[in-house]
């Protein structure tokens, strides 16, 4: 009798633990992931993935990824996305090293580079809807623009690299690393779920129809949402720039893709909605660091890290479409 | 005397995925009779007629036609058979003359080697025309210039033939106007007065009970029971029926009792000179307090009129006002106290992917939001007051909307104005798709909406829902305002229709 009691406790936690999993399977898929990374190359590494400098450089490239794609959550949150952020950074970069070289004053370079995120997230957010354009043909035209940009800029120097002497040790101070990602990841905790802006955002992600019915001005939030964004690429441009103190042709065009991704591995549906959430970016973005860095580590080749990256992108992308809320961009 | 059985349905079993339509219905069809079939949304009227009429297979089931297994794969070979339906939804092909729709799917009698006869074949079909007394039809036309109920009667001529056997009538009559139905109750009388037999499903019980010989109830998915036309004359027999439908006492109060048509002085909501879309210069001032009906037949334009009283569609002259200030978009309208019941539930008025939580506090964040932020606990409060006002069943306010029924869901499409504290509320077919349970208590909602002073303008397909809740019923046809009708225990849905044709 007992026996048959504790059985069917046992299998109505099990049940239990089943439906969850079925509800939730992006969720516990992305987690899943990381934990799997975590292992996988603490093996592979023979423990190198933990040594304190691997932990330092981990840190470093976790920053930025991780900031810029916290602030991809209220783009990506409405269905849309913004292709144009790679090629943003590598221009933001160059200007603040000139701006830098020019006038020893790297605050005057911040504030520029901010401004000009902000104009680039209106632009991104307005444009679009004016134009009745999806939102991937505006981020499209600013890629190429900014890419021109970039190098016309490194053109004009006469080398093929441009870089500063300025002090950015201080950037590179793991606590100020860790204080920064804490303060950006609580900023956008406290927008996304307590705010107007995530609430809508989602929203609009959902169901535009709806939400405009409401009574919330589409075009309006829209543009914050590109503009938060902003900000939150200027910030990763900083912590990118301290890392290298210079920048060339190519310097982080890869980034847009490479926050798409980091999203996509958190488990957020690209087509926005309700299932976006804050920790999509923040366990997304480390487990896309930790592949990256944990692959080489491991003696991979680096011609293979990209087919294997290819690989582990199906798997989630399979795994993540079964669930019936769809992965695919509107 | 029992009639001769020329249909019967054994244990017919219908499933959409979990969804069982029909559990094992054992269903006879007799010729001379003149069956009616009534039933709540979705308690499986239409998916059992459709069954026999080779629209859609039974999960499981025998079907018997004169004595032989029925087992038709299309409609078309149904009705060749002669077991012919006509649907609730327009089923002509436009761009087509009248003549091409009726002999549709037949072409290939009226051609010759490929070449298809078409004086032939309009003048068979004038001649069908004027046998079933819609002479006024010309065969040659082309169907577009006539009427959504011409185009009905076309359908109708189109389905039944000398070899009908069965006819299945689904809600066609609702669309059709006072001379158009006396015809077709007249056809209907003819086909059982030459030992066929009719299957007719309405909503509306005085049709039912005037027309019908016979009556089967469905609850869903089971059959409850069977009328004879002497159990359907006698006293007390709507209530009977009803309390079949629904499996508990309705009691009277289903719509509002009182006739006080009221009001207090107050202009609630002000439509001035409006021309939107092809309506033109619709002036109408709601009050607080009061309940305006707008009714007519779809397409006629009050769907429009609710629209542009929420500021979502572009006038092309005048304003709508609410307290002296316009209204231009959503968002002032919400400010300024006016909801919207959108009638695409799953579309407009619901986000399906968010929780209920999520879609009741929606209209109120604007208001619920402090510096920036958004008290959870408030959020919360207002959800369970919501929840416990319409009796929301769920689990857990954090339940996805898109795992409710629809009656439940229309229930959170209220609750999101009612959270707001909306004194303006705009209803686009409120009822739609809920079934009669519900159905009561939205009524009783709306009458105590009234009562809070709440002004309402209340737009709906059902004649019925109108006359039983509005203190002014406003008629458009064509876009224009065709009749206008006051509150009164003596209005009849007969005295309406007229001017909605």
């Amino acid at each position: 009798m007992e026996e048959i009691k504790k059985e069917s406790k046992f299998k109505k936690i099990l049940s239990a633990v089943t439906t969850y999993i079925r509800g939730h399977v992006s969720d516990v898929a992305s987690y899943a992931g990381l934990v799997l990374c975590l292992i996988v190359f603490t093996i592979t590494s023979n423990g190198r993935l933990w040594s304190t400098y691997n932990v330092s450089v981990l840190l470093e490239s976790v920053c930025v990824y991780m900031i810029v794609s916290l602030g991809a959550l209220f783009v990506y949150a409405m269905g849309y996305m913004d292709i144009s952020v790679g090629a943003q950074m590598g221009v933001y970069c160059l200007l603040m090293i000139f701006i830098i070289n020019a006038t020893g004053s790297l605050l005057l370079g911040f504030f520029v580079m901010l401004v000009l995120t902000l104009l680039c997230g209106a632009f991104n957010g307005a444009v679009a809807v004016w134009l009745k354009l999806p939102s991937i043909v505006t981020s499209l035209f600013l890629m190429f623009l900014f890419g021109g940009i970039q190098y016309l800029m490194v053109e004009s120097t006469g080398s093929s690299i441009v870089s500063t002497d300025y002090d950015f040790s201080i950037f590179l101070e793991p606590w100020v690393i860790i204080l920064s990602i804490v303060v950006v990841a609580g900023v956008v905790f406290y927008l996304f779920n307590y705010t107007k802006l995530g609430k809508y955002t989602r929203g609009i992600g959902a169901n535009e129809l709806t939400t405009a019915q409401c009574g919330v001005n589409t075009t309006k939030w829209k543009v914050i949402a590109y503009m938060a964004f902003g900000v939150c690429v200027a910030i990763g441009s900083l912590f990118l720039l301290a890392r290298t103190g210079s920048a060339g042709k190519g310097t982080a065009s890869s980034y847009a893709m490479d926050v798409m991704l980091a999203l996509i591995l958190g488990g957020m549906p690209l087509s926005g909605g309700m299932k976006a959430k804050v920790r999509c970016a923040l366990v997304g973005s480390f487990t896309y660091s930790l592949l990256s860095n944990g692959l080489i580590l491991s003696g991979v080749d680096t011609t293979l890290v990209y087919f294997i990256k290819a690989i582990i992108f199906m798997i989630v992308v399979i795994l993540s479409c079964r669930d019936r809320s769809g992965l695919l961009p509107r | 005397m029992e009639n001769e059985t020329i249909l019967v349905c054994k244990n017919i079993v219908k499933r959409f995925g979990p969804v069982n339509a029909l559990n094992g219905v054992d269903f006879e069809v007799r010729r001379g009779e003149i069956r009616g079939l009534i039933g709540e949304n979705g308690s499986g009227k239409s998916t059992l007629t459709s069954i026999m009429a080779g629209m859609q297979k039974a999960t499981s089931g025998t079907m018997e036609y004169k004595g032989k297994p029925w087992n038709p794969s299309t409609m078309e070979q149904a009705q060749e058979q002669g077991v012919c339906m006509i649907l609730q939804e327009s089923n002509t092909v436009r761009g087509c003359t009248v003549a091409e729709n009726i002999f549709a799917g037949q072409i290939s009698k009226f051609s010759k080697f490929g070449v298809v006869n078409m004086k032939k074949m309009t003048e068979e079909a004038q001649k069908l025309l004027d046998s079933f007394g819609v002479g006024r039809i010309r065969a040659a036309d082309l169907i577009d210039r006539y009427t959504f109920e011409d185009r009905k009667m076309i359908e109708i001529v189109r389905s039944v033939s000398a070899d009908t056997e069965i006819l299945v009538v689904d809600e066609t009559t609702t669309a059709l106007s006072f001379d158009a139905r006396e015809l077709f109750y007249k056809l209907m009388k003819r086909l059982a007065e030459q030992n066929k037999a009719v299957i007719f499903i309405s909503h509306d019980m005085n049709e039912i009970l005037e027309q019908c010989t016979h009556l089967t109830v469905l609850r869903d998915g089971d059959i409850i029971g069977h009328l004879t036309g002497e159990e359907m004359r006698q006293p007390g027999a709507p209530e009977k029926i009803r309390y079949m439908m629904v499996g508990r006492e309705i009691g009277d109060a289903y719509y509002r009792s009182d006739y006080d048509t009221s009001h207090e002085e107050e202009v609630a909501l002000e439509f001035q000179d409006v021309s939107v879309g092809e309506i033109k210069h619709f002036n109408l001032k709601l009050h607080k307090g009061e309940i305006v009906g707008f009714g007519g037949l779809s397409g006629c334009g009050m769907r429009l009129i609710g629209r542009a009283g929420f500021g979502l569609e572009k006038l092309t002259s005048g304003s709508v006002l609410r307290n002296g200030k316009k209204i231009k978009d959503p968002l002032t309208a919400i400010r300024s106290g006016i909801g919207y019941v959108s009638k695409d539930r799953d579309t407009e008025a619901l986000i399906l992917s968010a929780s209920i939580a999520d879609n009741i506090t929606f209209p109120s964040l604007d208001a619920l939001s402090k510096f920036t932020f958004i008290d959870p606990r408030k959020e919360k409060k207002l959800v369970k007051r919501e929840v416990d006002r319409y009796l929301i069943k769920c689990n857990t306010p954090r339940q996805l909307v898109s795992t409710l029924s629809g009656g439940n869901k229309q229930k959170v499409s209220f609750a999101k104005w009612t959270a707001k504290g909306s004194s303006v509320i705009i209803m686009d077919c409120p009822t739609r798709g809920v079934d009669i349970g519900v159905k009561q208590a939205m009524y009783a909602f709306i009458a105590q909406m009234k009562k809070e002073g709440k002004a309402i303008l209340l737009i709906s397909e059902e004649l019925s829902e109108l006359i039983g809740m509005a203190d002014k019923i406003i008629i458009l046809k064509d876009f224009a305002v065709s009749g206008e009708f006051m509150r009164s225990p003596d209005l009849q849905e007969t005295d309406i229709i007229g001017s909605m044709i």
